[in-house]
């Protein structure tokens, strides 16, 4: 054996014989850190040694390296141990504070505009509504026309359209998703489309450019104004509890004849509060059994098929629910907000 | 369209409170938005006489009156410029107040005391009429209360009127629709006048329609002697309650009727009218015309003008010229009671932005037989009211007939259509209430005719929408088993993402809603080479100009919104539509996108913790994550093509499609969004190519009862050599039995070769036949130390 090789592995077993002497005395967690400073730092006795490894003969490096990395490896395992074990002492026996925090754990979370339309996803889906959906750019035919809205009708007043060039607009409203799917598969139909629409509405407490809404539409035959107030009833209880109570009143939509607006009763009970503005009740949105000249666009033939359809705007839905004061506020994406539900 | 509870009385007789008046109107369709009484407050206000009227000593336009109240006589310095001996009007008190708040108290005006206030109609609040003295009628008594003299004060009701009822933009309308909805009685006006004026009024006046399709009917009548001067109180003050300003009286009396009945008049200056004629024609392209609001418009060649022998008068069914309005001078009087094709007088208005009373109710569609009424109950007032006489013979061109519309109703099909059971009788007991007549019933069948004052009622189902408000929403039943379809299976797309929703929540993240609408100067770093931004013809504002192309942009909006209110830290997704324009494409390119940012710290400092910020393999494992919840367990990586990212950056790779990519994200563009410290990571996937990559069908993988064989390997590597290619080559050569890899090491720099890296690998063996041998091991080892020998020059880790 090479005098040098000699040396290294004499000084390898001095090293181990006063860390374990060393390490024995340490009776704290901040002793076993100051050894494994000592012991393990660039300056420390065990980096020194693989730095006299270039002084080596060739054949002898192997071993001496190996070595070297033997009593590191064993040296860092004794000193996380010794460490560990002050760790489980003061846990177990001495200061165990449960009431210490836990550990910081993300939370996700679902934004509550979703989780509203979520429910009054699964609601609908329950009761055999398949959910269809379209894109956000949209034709003027889908959007207008084919729903019975002709070019410079006075209904399209009650749109304040945001327009791209050409034909192409963003939709006002879910329905042009309707106009797909009538064009796409015939009767029995049974769907909701979900989704975001837009409109050229200044943003203020209860107006926003952009909003949400599900529209549904049932096409079979012999479907009745009297199976449209059935559903959205069935809606309103399985959303808000059985003791709301859903009125119908006379309203206007170019595609839908008759149609209606239709209302809640208010979580006030009918007493009066400043959410219904005494009147006891919660508009929620329009309805209606589908217009023919619409199944004209698609063509369905009216004397067959009738059909309802109606609408609901999520945000409205969301503000009653959580008490949001402000339509403005769901777009924000405030972590403050967020965080609440 | 505002109408108030005592106009309406006088068509219809009701005795019901404001409350129930806007019940049973939104019930039948015309929904009150509100509706308020007047608010007045007429304390210490009185009928005085003025007996004399004298000069201020200091002040010009002042006088210094005796008023006599009936009970004494007093003092007043008055301004009006009609004040005169003689002439009855309202005094304020000391106590009153007038409009505005004012406080009326006895004191001395420019040196001359005076014990109270004569007012104008304005200062009580009764009209716009602000130019004198209220004139009040020379038999009132002296001293009566002014409360007594207007009257009990007037509701308001301002209901909403929806685009198919113009007939509901008049008093009449609405009065009938109470009446069909309460049952009360409706009485129309009866139009009674004397017209002494027996001349043919075809000496004075032709009518001349080029275009029939744009004017069906025509109806003009001639005044003579007029006199233009002040409506009465009576006139002023209804049309105020209304919002309509007073003119004089016969620009009034047209607007008191066109509230009324509907139909919009038009009163001409005659003698401006050159060669006794109207014509009536469509304008010339580029042909400018002067409305009487003094705007100058320039028309287009759709536009239909009402015309005298020489020059343009009126542009028909929106407004009247300057050149021939109706002047204190004026002494004869053309009266225009005309119907125009709704869909061209909208056309005009839209195009010039002109929407003016007359234009929203002939745009509606007007009675095309009402014209003769309400031109002759427009006369019947201005005899009454001493405006002028009216020539006896009347102008009624009427070369397009509109007839009335005969629908054939099924009543089956009613009873279908609502879910009800209503009979024959019970549904031809609705008519009158109506004014349908029935023609004749056919078995199931009944043949009505419909008013022309209902343009809305076209066909079988606009008249069962009628019948159905008549007999009541509220009656109809709410069906309890409604008819379903159960024979669709879900839509997997969106119950797909829905579950990624849900899946990210669950990684920690939160979901956000971000306008779609962004500015251009956000979008910009996010469009591809050569495409567009999809911008707004008409944007709200700039900050809302288009549609945004990316949802790393929304994400970065939202983490600078909370920056900005001291919370740096967040994780956030979101899942939602990004568009764009192609080059030379003709639409647009419209994908639903899924994006996620992880910004500032991902551990606080904490009693048993260090602070920790975010890094690329934080974002890459989310990626890695997110992808294996998908089903996708390997994708490849690639350069960004993004302008977005840093150089710690990657793409995201599916089946060697770019799919996505995630990275830190640049300090320029962080800067952009003003967020101070860029230390923001994100990635973006087109969710259609998750969709199309998830797991589908899966089915159960038979799990090895032997026991594995852990194998740890540490090599030493050429440091240019990607850890990735490594990977590949070592599941290449390991044979059949190698079930996992993982790097548990990674190193380089000091102890190390220079321009080597030191890698540590974790592999487990395991075979579903049968334990394993330590040999089959060594020897699969070998063969992957062989093989990345060669390939790689890599080398066992000497230790
Ligand atoms: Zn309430």
């Amino acid at each position: 054996m090479a005098e040098k090789l000699q040396t290294i592995v004499t000084q390898i077993s001095q090293i181990t014989a006063e860390f374990q002497r060393e390490l024995a005395g340490a009776e704290s967690r901040n002793d076993a850190e100051q050894l494994k400073l000592k012991y393990l730092s660039r300056k420390g006795p065990i980096q020194n040694l693989f730095g006299l490894l270039g002084t080596l003969d060739n054949q002898d490096r192997p071993q001496a390296g190996a070595e070297l990395n033997r009593l590191k490896a064993d040296v860092q395992k004794a000193i996380d141990a010794k460490i560990e074990s002050f760790y489980v002492e003061t846990a177990s026996i001495e200061s165990f504070d449960p009431s210490l925090p836990g550990q910081d754990w993300p939370v996700g979370g679902i934004h509550p505009l979703m989780v509203v339309m979520d429910e009054i996803k699964q609601v609908f889906a329950g009761m055999g509504f398949r959910i269809e959906e379209g894109n956000e750019i949209e034709t003027d035919y889908h959007n207008f026309e084919a729903l019975n809205i002709p070019p410079h009708h006075p209904s399209r007043d009650m749109h304040d359209t945001f327009y791209l060039g050409g034909k192409y607009l963003l939709r006002t409203h879910t329905s042009p998703v309707q106009i797909h799917v009538m064009e796409s598969q015939k009767p029995p139909i049974r769907m909701i489309a979900p989704g975001k629409c837009y409109r050229k509405d200044t943003p203020d407490a209860s107006h926003s450019p952009m909003f949400h809404q599900v529209e549904g539409l049932c096409v079979d035959k012999g479907v009745s104004f009297a199976d449209l107030k059935g559903v959205v009833q069935a809606f309103a209880l399985k959303m808000f509890g059985r003791d709301v109570k859903v009125r119908f009143r006379p309203g206007f939509f170019p595609f839908t004849e008759p149609s209606a607006e239709y209302d809640f009763s208010c979580f006030c009970k009918g007493k009066g509060c400043r959410v219904c503005k005494n009147t006891g009740w919660l508009e929620i949105s329009g309805a209606g059994m589908v217009d023919p000249a619409v199944f004209g666009f698609v063509d369905y033939d009216p004397k067959i098929y009738s059909g309802y359809a109606f609408g609901m705007g999520v945000e409205r839905i969301a503000m009653l629910k959580y008490e949001i004061p402000d339509i403005r506020i769901i777009y924000e994406n405030d972590l403050r907000f967020l965080e609440q539900f | 369209m505002k109408v108030t509870l005592n106009w309406l009385k006088e068509y219809v007789d009701f005795s019901l409170s404001p409350a129930d008046i806007a019940k049973i109107l939104t019930m039948a369709g015309l929904e009150v938005e509100e509706y308020h009484t007047e608010t007045r407050d007429f304390s210490n206000l009185v009928v005085a006489k003025v007996e004399s009227v004298a000069k201020h000593p200091n002040a010009d336009k002042l006088s210094v009156c005796t008023v006599n109240t009936g009970v004494k006589q007093l003092q007043i310095v008055c301004g009006a410029p009609n004040v005169a001996a003689g002439m009855l009007a309202p005094l304020a008190l000391a106590g009153a107040t007038v409009a505005g708040g004012l406080k009326i108290e006895a004191r001395a005006v420019r040196g001359v005391p005076s014990d109270g206030m004569l007012c104008s109609e304005v200062e009580l609040g009764l009209s716009e009429r602000a130019d004198g003295l209220m004139v009040l009628p020379e038999n009132t008594p002296l001293g009566m209360k002014m409360e007594d003299f207007i009257g009990e004060a007037d509701t308001v009701f301002d209901i909403f009127i929806t685009p198919n009822r113009p007939d509901c933009m008049s008093v009449i309308g609405i009065a009938r629709v109470l009446a069909a909805f309460t049952g009360a009685k409706f009485i129309k006006p009866v139009v009674k006048f004397s017209a002494p004026l027996m001349e043919p009024v075809e000496k004075s006046m032709s009518v001349e329609i080029m275009n029939s399709d744009k004017c069906a009917r025509y109806s003009g009548r001639l005044i003579r002697d007029v006199q233009i001067k002040q409506s009465p109180f009576w006139l002023a003050n209804r049309l105020h309650t209304v919002g309509i300003r007073s003119i004089n009286n016969v620009v009034d009396i047209t607007n008191y009727v066109m509230m009324e009945t509907g139909q919009p008049l038009h009163a001409f200056d005659y003698d401006r009218l050159a060669g006794k004629k109207i014509i009536v024609r469509e304008a010339v392209e580029g042909e400018k015309f002067v409305t009487l609001d003094n705007q100058e418009h320039t028309l287009n060649k759709e536009a239909l003008l009402i015309c005298d022998a020489e020059k343009p008068v009126a542009l028909a069914g929106v407004m009247g010229g300057i050149n021939s309005e109706v002047e204190d001078s004026t002494r004869t009087v053309f009266l225009e009671s005309a119907y125009f094709d709704p869909a061209n007088i909208r056309f005009t208005a839209k195009n010039l932005e002109m929407m003016t009373e007359a234009s929203r109710r002939m745009e509606k569609g007007i009675d095309p037989d009402g014209t003769v009424y309400a031109m002759d109950r427009a006369v019947q007032l201005m005899e009454e009211l001493a405006v002028g006489r009216i020539v006896q013979s009347c102008i009624d061109n009427y070369p397009r007939k509109i007839d009335p519309v005969k629908i054939d109703l099924s009543v089956g099909r009613i009873n279908t259509l609502l879910g009800t059971s209503l009979s024959a009788q019970e549904i031809i007991a609705f008519f009158p209430a109506l004014e349908i007549t029935l023609l004749r019933q056919d078995g199931d069948l009944l043949h009505i005719i419909v008013p022309t004052f209902r343009p809305d009622l076209t066909r079988e189902v606009d008249i069962i929408e009628e019948i159905a408000m008549l007999y009541g929403y509220d009656n109809i039943r709410f069906e309890l088993a409604p008819k379903i379809n159960q024979t669709q299976e879900q839509n997997p797309n969106t119950h797909f993402r829905d579950q990624i929703r849900y899946s990210l929540a669950g990684f920690g993240f939160r979901e956000t809603i971000s306008y779609s609408l962004i500015s251009e100067k956000l979008a910009e770093p996010f469009l591809a080479d050569k495409c567009e931004f999809i911008k707004l013809l008409n944007p709200l504002s700039l900050d809302m100009a288009g549609f945004r192309p990316s949802l790393i942009l929304s994400l970065l909006t939202n983490v600078a919104y909370n920056r900005n209110r001291q919370m740096p830290d967040m994780r956030f997704f979101e899942i939602g539509n990004v568009a764009w324009k192609e080059p030379q494409q003709q639409g647009f390119t419209e994908i639903t996108q899924i994006g996620a940012i992880l910004a500032g710290k991902k551990q606080q400092q904490a009693w048993n913790a260090q602070a920790a910020g975010y890094d690329f393999y934080d974002i890459k494992g989310a990626v890695t994550a997110f992808l294996r919840k998908c089903g996708i367990h390997n994708f490849e990586q690639g350069t960004v093509r993004e302008k977005i990212w840093d150089k710690e950056s990657s793409s995201i790779l599916i089946n060697g499609k770019y799919c996505g990519a995630f990275g830190k994200i640049n300090a320029a563009l962080c800067s952009l969004f003003k967020i101070k410290v860029p230390d923001v990571y994100a990635f973006f996937i087109n969710y259609q190519d998750v969709y199309e990559n998830r797991a589908t069908g899966l089915k159960y993988t038979a799990i090895s009862k032997f026991p594995s064989i852990p194998f740890d390997l540490a090599l030493l590597v050429d440091a240019g050599i990607a850890l990735h290619d490594i990977e590949k080559e070592i599941w290449q050569s390991a044979g059949p039995h190698l079930v996992n890899l993982k790097l548990f090491d990674y190193y380089q720099g000091e102890q190390i070769q220079q321009g080597k890296k030191s890698i540590a690998f974790s592999l487990t063996f395991s075979s579903k036949e049968c334990t394993l041998s330590v040999e089959e091991v060594d020897r699969a080892v070998k063969n992957v130390l062989s093989h990345l020998n060669k390939l790689f020059g890599a080398i066992l880790r000497p230790g």
